[in-house]
């Protein structure tokens, strides 16, 4: 019995101490978030935190407009999420509840787009952007990540295991297919809406190659582009107290929404392995 | 008769109307931070003095992705009536056939302006066959930085910087010796610094006069200067007495925080270095080190200029004109000299700073105009180069310098490298405009 | 399957308009415009436009920093994949000891996916800052080496993929946890019990069992070493020094928005498009032949 608890009490003990390894870097990050100018100069590295957070974020928030970069970011992965899903779920209605021609079209389609990921496509991508007038507007960091394969595939999936019931039901009480859709699958839909809204909400919020290149007004830029924005102002001092304090504040939502919505994260990636 | 006098009168309202309609100038710029905030206050006084324009000033990224958005926003019809273009992107906008130059603009609106006004260096940099094509706008040059705290706890004087790349090392030596610093010297633009040194001993960059005869075919390097100077700084850098400090601004940091003792530096880094050292230690300028036993040239001017767009309306041409004028105001040439420590660009400008004492005020804000004026300004060489790839280029001298400095490819060889692919781009680039 | 809703000619067609337009017009028309511009040359402010046929790819072939941007993105992603994964696995091993707290652990590990590539990119930078950073220090102390991934290449890519490595861990621990649960006790025991040891069990049993699970991570880190660590890249070392991380995502956006020399990236554009096609097509076969294998 002791050997057991023996094995236990290592493995636990093991599992902590690479938890801690892992946590490290973060942690050396808010220490330097906390610290003064002169503190954040020290080396050997302090490894105490300091009392200067808020005044620091405060200074990072002002320098590059943290604020409007936070709301540029939350509005861009919402419409995104929602407009994402949205699309997916008539996508999907329509590839499972109809036998029309362009059913064929559902393998080619989530081949092409699994094949042409973004920088594959950049820069006429860009040039589009310029010719539509888009530059520098949500338009261009909204619409062009409207359509998703993967929601796409994930609720054909859910969509098939509906009992046929149902939408003979439907049928009978003469609803069409628009409300079958509405009042029926997408409350069924619920745990695997949430599920994806979490993990594309988070996938949207890090996006960071896209944003940079179709935005350059510093009033539309997200979040994530903040950070090289922090990394580059002025750039007399390279301040990591400032920067580090910015950045906890730009890789917050993600962290809080995993904390609040663990479970429906952990849906979501577990969603993406079924293909 | 009735119906025809209403009908004048309200085409007499409609045109005066129109006549109180504002213009508005479109004009995209690189400025960040400070100068972002002097720039603003220029257009808003300009905008308030002027009520029937209204200058739209727009923060639009580094100057890459300025120049970048701005051929984008022309190849599809979306591009600002002035835009603030890089001096490496000087023969690009030459070639681009989508400006006007600006010594034609007065002509073109029945009006006539003394381009001799401005600061002669600057003037030459930016001329085609003796014509300003650009407004020159915000130009600065290379200076060296120095903490002459530093100096006097190593035991030197600190009113005698290094003249010579032989002193540096002496120095650098001496500092590291005392325990002052670990590393003594850095660059910011490392590949800027490349182009200031060989023009400062009057060797050409490129071929064809520099480009300004006509477009390069080839570089001149590595030829014996090039490679001395490479390898003088490998060997700086195996010392530890140069210490490579990133692309662009990145080793304002270590000198301001007093973790080197020099820095070759952007005159534009002056007001914030200035700025941030304050209370920390004396901050020093001094020309940029040179060799004792080579010709002599002159530093080029850098910075960046105003590009006027091609395909205007006249009102618009002359709201963007009235705005040109206005920035060559005395007052407020002076006003961003000091808010930003870029060149001031009339020589009205520089007399009055000089009247009103601000050079001896601030010395430092001198020295930058004091190398300009004494170096020569009649060859190619000491003018500097105008290449049309011109920002790839500086590109593949940056990857030379690090791989130098590295020691991952001998400095000949990294130059060679850097060389091959230069020529390249200048054969492509002149593949496409010829 | 019959039509559950027979009838509908128009209908369904309006519904996936939305996305084949979306698809058509950000995905598939640029593409296509990739491949045109692969084969032209154009003066910056497109006044001069020459067809070249296929000089922009002999030029990529014959350049040695694109056969040098290639091996370091090879380089790059086998020791995300080679490090990421045996690392993941060995923690993933711990967790499914007979232990609780397994939901726990799986928690506790996977914060480091929510944090963006930038933002790891960013903590990695302040971690090994030549002046200020403690993985500087803790390298000095332990072997008396400065290290400065400003200045030298090899350190640069290490730390770079060790920080893409970290981004990941959590992603591939949980995914290990999943698959080690999901492997047959009945087969490890019944291996112990004929005398086996723990090592050999694992090889000869548990390893290849967890082989869809690894092949899906393959594919998956993959992905991620090749393009969504640009933002890791650009914080950390925006491809430097000297080109020792510029991995071929990178070099592309370099040569496109940087250089300006756009027919020149559209090229590379399409060959990395023949390099993920080419990849696409495989893990399908993999998961076609698996899902025999599992009937």
């Amino acid at each position: 019995m002791k050997k057991k608890t023996l094995y236990k009490i290592g493995v636990h003990g093991t599992l902590i101490l690479i938890l801690a390894a892992v946590a490290f870097p973060l942690y050396f990050t808010f220490v330097m978030g906390t610290l003064n100018h002169q503190e954040a100069y020290a080396f050997p590295p302090k490894l105490i935190p300091g009392n200067r957070l808020f005044a620091n974020v405060a200074e990072a928030w002002q320098r590059v407009n943290l604020g409007r970069l936070m709301v540029n970011s939350a509005v861009v992965a919402l419409a995104v999420t929602v407009g994402k899903i949205l699309l997916s779920i008539l996508a999907a209605f329509a590839f499972t509840h109809f036998h029309f021609r362009g059913r064929i079209l559902l393998f080619p389609l989530c081949m092409v787009t699994q094949m042409l990921p973004l920088p594959v496509r950049i820069i006429p991508a860009y040039g589009l952007m310029a010719s539509f007038g888009w530059l520098n507007t949500y338009y261009a960091l909204i619409i062009p990540y409207l359509a998703s394969t993967t929601g796409l595939l994930l609720f054909r999936q859910f969509f098939l295991t509906v009992p046929d019931e149902l939408p003979d039901a439907a049928r009978v009480d003469g609803a069409g297919p628009l409300r079958y859709l509405w009042h029926v699958l997408i409350p069924l839909s619920r745990t695997n809406i949430a599920a994806l809204f979490v993990i594309e909400f988070v996938y949207m919020w890090n996006e960071y190659l896209w944003p940079l290149i179709v935005t350059t007004d510093p009033k539309m830029r997200v979040a994530q582009i903040g950070l090289k924005m922090l990394i580059t102002t002025e750039r007399t001092t390279a301040e990591w107290n400032i920067i580090m304090a910015g950045t906890l504040v730009i890789m917050l939502p993600p962290l809080v929404i995993l904390i609040l919505l663990r479970r429906q994260f952990a849906q979501g990636i577990a969603m993406q392995s079924t293909k | 008769m009735k119906r025809l006098a209403l009908i004048a009168g309200l085409l007499v309202l409609m045109v005066a109307g129109l006549a109180q309609a504002k213009t508005t100038v479109e004009f995209w710029h690189a400025m960040s931070g400070s100068r972002l905030k002097v720039l603003e206050k220029i257009v808003s006084d300009f905008n308030a003095a002027h009520p029937d324009v209204e200058v739209r000033a727009v923060f639009t990224g580094t100057y890459e992705e300025t120049l970048t958005r701005f051929i984008a926003g022309y190849r599809t019809g979306t591009a600002p009536h002035l835009v603030q273009v890089y001096e490496v992107g000087t023969q690009t906008m030459i070639d681009s056939g989508a400006i006007i130059p600006v010594y034609q603009i007065p002509g073109m609106l029945g009006e006539t302006w003394d381009w001799a006004q401005y600061v002669r260096p600057i003037v030459l940099y930016y001329s085609v066959d003796g014509n300003l094509w650009p407004y020159p706008f915000s130009s600065s040059t290379f200076m060296l930085y120095y903490n002459k705290d530093h100096l006097r706890q190593a035991g030197l004087d600190p009113n005698k910087p290094p003249t010579t790349w032989a002193e540096v090392e002496e120095y650098g030596e001496k500092l590291i010796q005392a325990g002052v610093v670990s590393n003594v010297l850095s660059f910011g633009w490392p590949d800027c610094i490349f182009e200031q040194e060989l023009a400062l001993h009057n060797y050409l960059y490129a071929d064809n006069e520099n480009g300004r005869a006509d477009l390069s075919t080839q570089v001149t390097w590595p030829d014996a200067f090039s490679v001395k100077l490479f390898e003088t700084w490998t060997r700086l850098s195996q010392k530890g007495i140069f210490l490579y400090g990133g692309p662009e601004y990145d080793a304002n940091a270590a000198f301001t925080a007093g973790k080197i003792s020099m820095l070759l530096q952007s005159t534009s880094s002056l007001d914030g270095i200035l700025k941030t050292a304050q209370g920390k230690f004396e901050v020093g300028t001094s020309f940029l080190p040179r060799f004792a036993d080579e010709p002599s040239g002159n530093s080029v001017i850098g910075g960046s200029s105003l590009w006027v767009r091609k395909g205007q309306s006249e009102a618009e041409l002359r709201a963007v004109w009235e705005f040109l004028k206005y920035l060559s105001q005395t007052d407020v040439a002076i006003y961003w000299h000091k808010g930003t420590g870029y060149f001031p660009t009339t020589n009205a400008a520089l007399k009055q700073l000089m009247d009103e004492g601000w050079f001896v005020e601030s010395p430092n804000h001198l020295t930058a105009f004091l190398q300009i004026l004494s170096g020569r300004q009649d060859t190619a060489a000491a003018l500097g180069a105008r290449l049309g790839p011109f920002p790839e280029i500086r590109d593949y001298i940056r990857t030379a310098i690090e791989k130098a400095c590295a020691g991952t490819l001998a400095p000949e060889a990294a130059l060679a490298e850097a060389a091959a692919k230069a020529n390249r781009a200048l054969q492509e680039y002149r593949s496409l405009i010829k | 399957m019959e039509a559950r809703f027979p009838g509908y000619r128009l209908l369904p067609y309006a519904l996936i308009l939305p996305s084949i337009a979306v698809i058509i017009v950000f995905l598939v028309v640029p593409f296509a415009m990739a491949v045109q511009q692969s084969f032209y040359r154009t003066s910056p402010f497109g006044t001069t436009t020459l067809f070249v046929g296929f000089d922009n790819y002999a030029q990529l072939f014959s350049a040695p920093e694109y056969v040098q941007s290639l091996l370091t993105t090879l380089a790059f992603a086998a020791l995300v994949i080679g490090g990421g994964l045996s690392v993941s696995l060995a923690i993933a091993i711990l967790v499914t000891r007979k232990i609780r707290g397994v939901g726990f652990y799986q928690v506790a590990f996977i914060w480091t996916y929510a944090l963006s590539p930038a933002v790891a990119g960013i903590i990695w930078a302040l971690l090994f800052d030549p002046s200020v950073g403690l993985g500087t220090y803790l390298i000095q102390q332990l072997t008396g080496y400065r290290v400065n991934m400003r200045v030298s290449g090899t350190p640069a890519l290490l730390i770079a993929s060790a920080a893409a490595v970290w981004n990941m861990l959590g992603y591939n621990i949980c995914f290990y946890i999943a698959g080690l649960q999901n492997v047959p006790k009945e087969f490890e025991e019944a291996a112990r019990v004929d005398g086996a040891s723990p090592w050999r069990t694992f090889w000869r049993i548990t390893f290849p069992m967890l082989s869809p699970t690894t092949a899906f991570l393959l594919f998956t880190n993959t992905i991620y070493a090749f393009f969504q660590v640009f933002g890791l890249i650009d914080i950390l070392t925006q491809g430097g020094p000297g080109g020792a991380t510029e991995i071929l995502v990178y070099k592309l956006y370099r040569d496109g928005f940087i250089r300006l020399r756009v027919n020149y990236a559209a090229a590379q554009s399409v060959l990395l498009f023949l390099m993920v096609a080419a990849m696409a097509l495989f893990q399908l076969r993999v998961t076609t032949r698996r899902a025999e294998y599992s009937r």
